[in-house]
């Protein structure tokens, strides 16, 4: 039991960096970003070719891999969501929505063109583990739960100490308020989509050594971080952090009882059941932020 | 100074405003009045860059607004209370507040502005730490108002004020808005509420259909046989 809880603990935590990106694109600019496991794949890739072809230790690896996912997220968002934005007069969710499975599908293919379909990846990035109430814990799990915690913590930090933060919190609560406010709008944009991208990309990076990189990578972590916004209520940020966990947590307990195929089934039906209960998710709006 | 020439806006292809001309000096506090769909709210939105204008100018200080974006206007120091409010719901009254002072670089300055707001509306000052979202319709209008104060703006733009207000609430409102102007503001008022704005601010544009109808001090217009008739209903 005691296993289970552990693992899902340690997956969850991934799951909670990937999911506010989701959460944060879509509350500030509502965008149902399916591109968003993408991100998760250049972090991936670019760790990986950090650590072979530079040379560079694991965690400056992992901060290279952050920071492409970072540039490729506002370049993307710039050349995509922004004109798109400018001339945009039908249904934005709907447009935001086919442009990221556009994005998703350009993504895929120009890597598995790039790169082949090939797995990319290091056996470990650091040697050893310890023993946690009689399980071996790898450190590669635990330097990634670690990184996990610490990039919530100052990300959350920064938006609500810094004037950039909280004009990112602004323009999630009112857009037109934020601009009224002397707001750049299109900056904010910008660097919220960049900054989604980059917390994918660090997870991404961190988990090089269980998952190796390769084009179709970006699926199953963003099923993951759909289920959890889904599960605590979409736009809801400050929930992302207890969904992750606990998607983390019935993933881990569905593999366990039903086997590995059966996780993605469990998961949905438990969110179907909830959403029927709860259809805003299970912290609703309320606490947005 | 603020004078707008000509100014014709809409939105998309429906034309709201045409040949809008309105100009107001220093110190003064002015408003437009007129009934439903007139294009007041549109004036003011032209005003702020909130919407780009179809042609004409719109010059404020000595600056042209036409293609300048929110920000930059903002940064002018043009401030626009919208009807709504766009208040921040989740965020307390405190945090509103200083999210008007955003583009304020000195802190001693901005806490400066807080304590003066809190002074012209002290209500405020026992509500800082509740959620905006929270509060009633007098409550939040006033917060709209005094964030826009503490931006430390030029010229004020009020959409509306009283619309939803108790009228003992109105009067303050307009009170404190009349002092603002005293000490320099330039207020643009856009009211519905015809009788008691006219007898608050110095001079009034009658805005009906895109069109300015006519112009004049509050006393002239309170004494126009048009404006008694359309507007104060006496015959």
């Amino acid at each position: 039991m005691l296993n289970i809880l552990l693992s899902g603990i340690l997956r969850g935590g991934m799951y909670m960096l990937i999911a506010l990106g989701l959460a944060l694109v879509y509350g500030v600019m509502g965008i149902p970003n399916f591109a968003h496991g993408e991100y998760y794949l250049f972090g991936a890739y670019a760790t990986y070719f950090a650590l072979t072809y530079l040379g560079v230790s694991p965690v400056i690896a992992i901060l290279i891999g952050a920071a492409v996912g970072f540039i490729f997220g506002c370049i993307i968002e710039r050349l995509t969501f922004a004109p798109l934005r400018k001339r945009n007069t039908g249904e934005w969710v709907t447009n935001a929505f086919m442009i990221g499975a556009g994005i998703q599908l350009i993504i895929q293919n120009g890597v598995q063109y790039l790169f082949t379909a090939n797995y990319y990846g290091v056996t470990q990035l650091f040697e050893g583990g310890i023993k946690l109430g009689g399980i071996n814990v790898s450190y590669d799990r635990i330097v990634a739960f670690a990184i996990a915690i610490a990039a919530l913590a100052l990300f959350w930090l920064f938006l609500k100490k810094t004037k950039t933060g909280i004009s990112i919190l602004a323009v999630a609560d009112d857009e037109v308020g934020a601009m009224l406010m002397g707001v750049d709008i299109k900056k904010i944009h910008t660097l919220t989509y960049g900054m989604s991208s980059m917390l994918a990309a660090l997870a991404g990076g961190a988990l090089i050594s269980m998952t190796p990189a390769y084009p179709l990578m970006g699926t199953a972590p963003n099923l993951a971080a759909w289920f959890t916004v889904i599960l605590v209520g979409v736009g809801n940020l400050s929930a992302v952090a207890v969904g992750g966990l606990m998607v983390g947590i019935i993933e881990v307990t569905a593999t366990y009882f039903f086997g590995a195929q059966w996780q993605n089934v469990v998961s949905l039906g438990i969110i179907i059941i909830i959403l029927i209960f709860k259809p805003n998710g299970l912290f609703g709006r309320k606490s947005k932020v | 100074m603020l004078k707008l020439e000509n100014l014709c806006a809409g939105y998309g292809k429906l034309d709201v405003l045409w040949d809008v001309s309105i100009e107001i000096n220093e110190g003064e506090f002015v408003a437009i009045v007129g009934p439903n769909g007139a294009g007041k709210t549109t004036t003011m939105r032209a005003i702020s860059g909130m919407i780009k204008p179809k042609s004409g100018s719109i010059v404020f200080n000595d600056v042209n607004l036409e293609k300048k974006s929110m920000k930059d206007i903002h940064d002018l120091g043009v401030s626009f209370i919208t009807d709504g409010g766009n208040l921040f719901p989740s965020m307390t009254v405190k945090e509103n507040l200083y999210m008007g002072a955003l583009s304020i670089k000195d802190k001693t300055k901005r806490d400066q502005l807080f304590e003066k707001c809190l002074g012209l509306f002290p209500r405020l000052g026992e509500r800082l730490s509740q959620p905006a979202g929270l509060m009633s319709g007098g409550e939040r209008k006033m917060l709209g108002i005094a964030r826009g104060l503490m931006s430390d703006p030029k010229l004020m733009l009020v959409d509306e004020p009283s619309l939803g207000l108790a009228p003992a609430v109105v009067l303050d409102v307009f009170k404190t808005l009349k002092m603002l102007s005293r000490n320099g503001v330039i207020i643009l008022l856009v009211e519905q509420n015809v009788n008691t704005t006219l007898k608050i601010v110095d001079r009034a544009y009658i805005l009906e259909q895109g069109k300015i109808r006519g112009q004049g001090t509050s006393k002239e217009l309170l004494a126009s046989d048009y404006v008694q008739r359309t507007y104060l209903g006496i015959e």
